[in-house]
């Protein structure tokens, strides 16, 4: 069944578990997402849905399970793990851009280092990021210089110039002040309209509402609810869903 | 009172001499000492990293640790006298100097470059990692310069403390500061005034690494402390 979906999904994952040491994290997660399908995942701190989307490159090790990602098998102690990653962009909590290069060179070195590009065709293709994520007048500075905001922008257009198959998102709008959320999220619903597969770990239910083509709800590392945003907003079927739901809307 | 008489060093040509030629020796062979130290230190951070071999590793912490816990004139006897008879080579004592130098910088500069290296933010890996990079290049792009930043004023006073160490290699007749020093109180009896101007000279060239240091950095890691 697995090597038939392998064209058509973006990630497959059957009855995965995981464990930190005796605690299990993740008990028989199930999911499939399609290419161009846009996917939230939400839940409580801890639920294990930052845990999840780490799996899928390989950033953490499962122990049980299948995951599939962009057609390739996802296991501990596999050989090349810089081949998935190359197909999978991730923006973090916390921007993680280099902060001895400047903003251009962030885009740039990737793309020397991991794709083998020169260092032209790298800059300009990082220049058409930085103007996607409207941020190419920073191209000079250090990320130290830059906004909280601003860095996400440019962790954002760093991860696409990479040009991935799948975006992880990993509560990419937590660490942001309040002002700065929105120019994140519109970058990131442009994505979403430009056809990107996407996984976004995020609390953000406004993007949920507008963006995503599944909502994931999580608890105690399993899918506790899974639903299109409008009837996961309107309907949600299980407790602990409408408690959450309560709590954050 | 001590009647000073630094006219006794001023007056004779060949001691102003030997002072400017000593300071300019110990001015090279730290600089060169230390560019080669700090060369070999990161070869030694590079044998300690985990996926290698362990005899490997422990080559490299091994003779961290031999440094770092033996004297630099035992050090530099060995070298100077030791290595040449080991190796049945012969070679002058200021390469014995050199070398020792280096030996000597590596060891301490590699531990500082090692804590820095330790102390490296997660992210910044799992971001390279998330991006596709290989492991060298993690290590050679990402890690190694943002470490050697973090821990640029250790280096920094490090290496001036080293310098005011290579006073011993005068001990295996390289002529440097020290040497000239005591070459010159030898012959005009005055050692309160003449070490007086050997501890000025030592903390001028000390203020001139400093500087010459700080404005490296300026270049090298525009980016510190920006945020």
């Amino acid at each position: 069944m697995l090597d038939q979906a392998n064209a058509e999904f973006a990630v497959v994952i059957e009855g995965m578990n995981k464990w930190y040491d005796d605690f299990q994290v993740l008990t028989d997660i199930n999911l499939s997402v399609k290419y161009g399908e846009r996917i939230v995942i939400c839940g409580p701190s801890g639920s294990g849905k930052s845990t999840l989307i780490r799996c899928l490159n390989h950033l953490e090790i499962h122990q049980e399970g299948k995951i599939i990602v962009n057609g390739t098998s996802i296991f501990d102690g596999m050989k090349l793990p810089e081949t998935v990653r190359r197909d999978v962009g991730m923006v973090f909590q916390s921007f993680n851009l280099f902060p001895h290069l400047s903003v251009i060179d962030n885009c740039i070195l990737p793309q020397v280092s991991v794709l083998g590009r020169d260092a032209k065709t790298a800059h300009e293709i990082g220049m058409k990021f930085l103007e996607r994520v409207k941020i190419p007048t920073q191209a000079n500075k250090y990320p130290g210089q830059l906004s909280g905001g601003q860095q996400q922008r440019v962790a954002i257009a760093r991860a696409l110039c990479m040009e991935p198959k799948i975006m992880l998102f990993d509560e990419p709008t937590s660490a942001l002040d309040p002002e700065m959320v929105s120019e994140v999220l519109d970058t990131m619903l442009e994505l979403a309209e430009s056809g990107m597969t996407m996984l976004c770990v995020t609390h953000e239910m406004g993007f949920a509402e507008k963006a995503a083509d599944r909502v994931i709800f999580m608890d105690a590392g399993k899918i506790v609810e899974e639903n299109v945003p409008s009837a996961f907003f309107s309907n949600p079927q299980h407790p602990r869903t409408r408690e959450f739901l309560g709590q954050i809307l | 009172m001590f009647d000073f008489r630094f006219y006794e060093i001023w007056r004779s040509e060949e001691f102003v001499n030997t002072l400017i030629e000593g300071a300019f020796n110990s001015f090279w062979l730290t600089t060169v000492g230390g560019i080669c130290g700090f060369v070999l230190a990161l070869i030694l951070v590079l044998m300690q990293d985990k996926s290698l071999f362990i005899g490997i590793r422990l080559t490299s912490r091994i003779y961290v640790e031999f440094i770092r816990n033996t004297p630099f004139v035992v050090q530099m006897f060995f070298v100077a006298f030791g290595l040449p008879l080991l190796l049945d080579l012969q070679w002058s004592f200021h390469i014995s100097a050199l070398l020792a130098i280096t030996l000597n910088f590596s060891a301490y500069f590699a531990e500082i470059v090692r804590s820095g290296i330790d102390s490296t933010p997660k992210g910044q890996i799992e971001a390279a990692q998330s991006l596709g990079f290989k492991k060298i290049a993690i290590f050679k792009d990402i890690v190694l310069p943002q470490a050697i930043a973090k821990v640029y004023p250790s280096l920094t006073s490090q290496f001036i403390f080293l310098f005011l160490t290579t006073g011993l290699i005068s001990e295996i007749g390289v002529e440097d500061l020290t040497w000239a020093g005591r070459f010159i109180s030898d012959r005009n009896f005055r050692d309160f005034e003449v070490y007086l101007v050997l501890t000025g000279i030592y903390m001028c060239m000390s203020w001139m690494f400093i500087f010459l240091l700080n404005s490296l950095k300026q270049k090298a890691f525009p980016w510190w402390g920006l945020k």
